[in-house]
């Protein structure tokens, strides 16, 4: 009976120590695109900052990170207003079409690292 | 978002409410962490329940033991129902389609009735159990459930993220 409940408070600590949000597992990290182009819409929202950027393909959403890890790295929400010019290097969804998780974003000659 | 979702959660998403939760820097990671909190001491209050209905900790009297964890795991699901309806309003549209989140809420729901089946054809037999006696066999059945079945519910819940 220990054992199991040693077991048990070790499943709890796993579960608990890993809550970074989300998973890359929905992204097609095999498939990188770079979209770049002109952000349309911006979002500085939790759980992850979204923006749209008319590339010169079609339109795609590009999901960034947490609004906290963006600020702390420098990319804050006019980094990411609406008109500037943006370069996302990330993987395409494999649930969501048109969508991409950017693993950089670079403005103005300035990259930021999203992961 | 996205509009496939059925109009409740497309307008929960909407609402004021979850705008401020996606809009504030801490409110979303506060829910977070706090539904972690609960699951720790929802997942220990349960453990203790489970492994003395399965015959652990036999030197103790099951009733009075059960009933106090039954106050911790209360308490606990309640703040994780809370703050789970933080975290899932901010993106409750994606949420309601996303296949290991329906699964998460269908296992919540057993987990719910085999806590209900417990309470109307199991405890009677065991409230009033000296230490050492052996533990009815349904009791023993409710216990095992309950143990997989919260188990699954965690691990569904850590993996909605990657669907």
């Amino acid at each position: 009976m220990t054992r199991v409940v040693t077991s048990l408070a070790a499943f709890a600590l796993l579960t608990g120590a890993a809550f970074a949000h989300h998973g890359w597992g929905s992204y097609d990290a095999a498939k990188p695109v770079t979209v770049a182009g002109p952000i349309v819409t911006s979002k500085f929202e939790n759980p992850h900052a979204t923006i749209t950027v008319k590339a010169s393909d079609k339109v795609w959403t590009v999901t960034l990170a947490p609004t906290s890890r963006m600020s702390s790295r420098g990319a804050t929400e006019k980094v990411i207003a609406v008109g500037n010019n943006i370069s996302a290097y990330g993987y395409p969804s494999t649930v969501e079409k048109d969508e991409m998780r950017a693993e950089r974003i670079t403005v103005d000659g300035k990259t930021y690292e999203m992961r | 978002m996205t509009d496939a979702a059925p109009a409740i959660f497309v307008a929960l998403e909407q609402s004021g409410f979850a705008a401020a939760i996606r809009q504030s820097p801490w409110l979303y990671p506060a829910a977070n962490v706090g539904h972690i909190v609960c699951l720790v001491f929802f997942a220990g209050a349960v453990a203790v329940m489970d492994v003395r209905l399965l015959g652990g900790f036999a030197a103790t009297a099951p009733g009075p033991l059960l009933a106090r964890a039954r106050g911790f795991a209360i308490a606990a699901l309640l703040g994780m129902a809370i703050t789970g309806f933080v975290l899932f309003s901010a993106e409750a549209s994606h949420l309601a389609l996303n296949p290991v989140f329906r699964l998460k809420i269908a296992l919540v729901g057993a987990g719910l009735v085999n806590v209900a089946l417990y309470e109307f054809l199991a405890k009677r037999g065991v409230e009033k159990l000296a230490p050492g006696a052996i533990i009815p066999a349904r009791a023993r059945m409710a216990g095992l459930l309950s143990l997989v079945v919260w188990v699954a519910v965690a691990a569904c819940g850590r993996s909605i993220a990657y669907f």
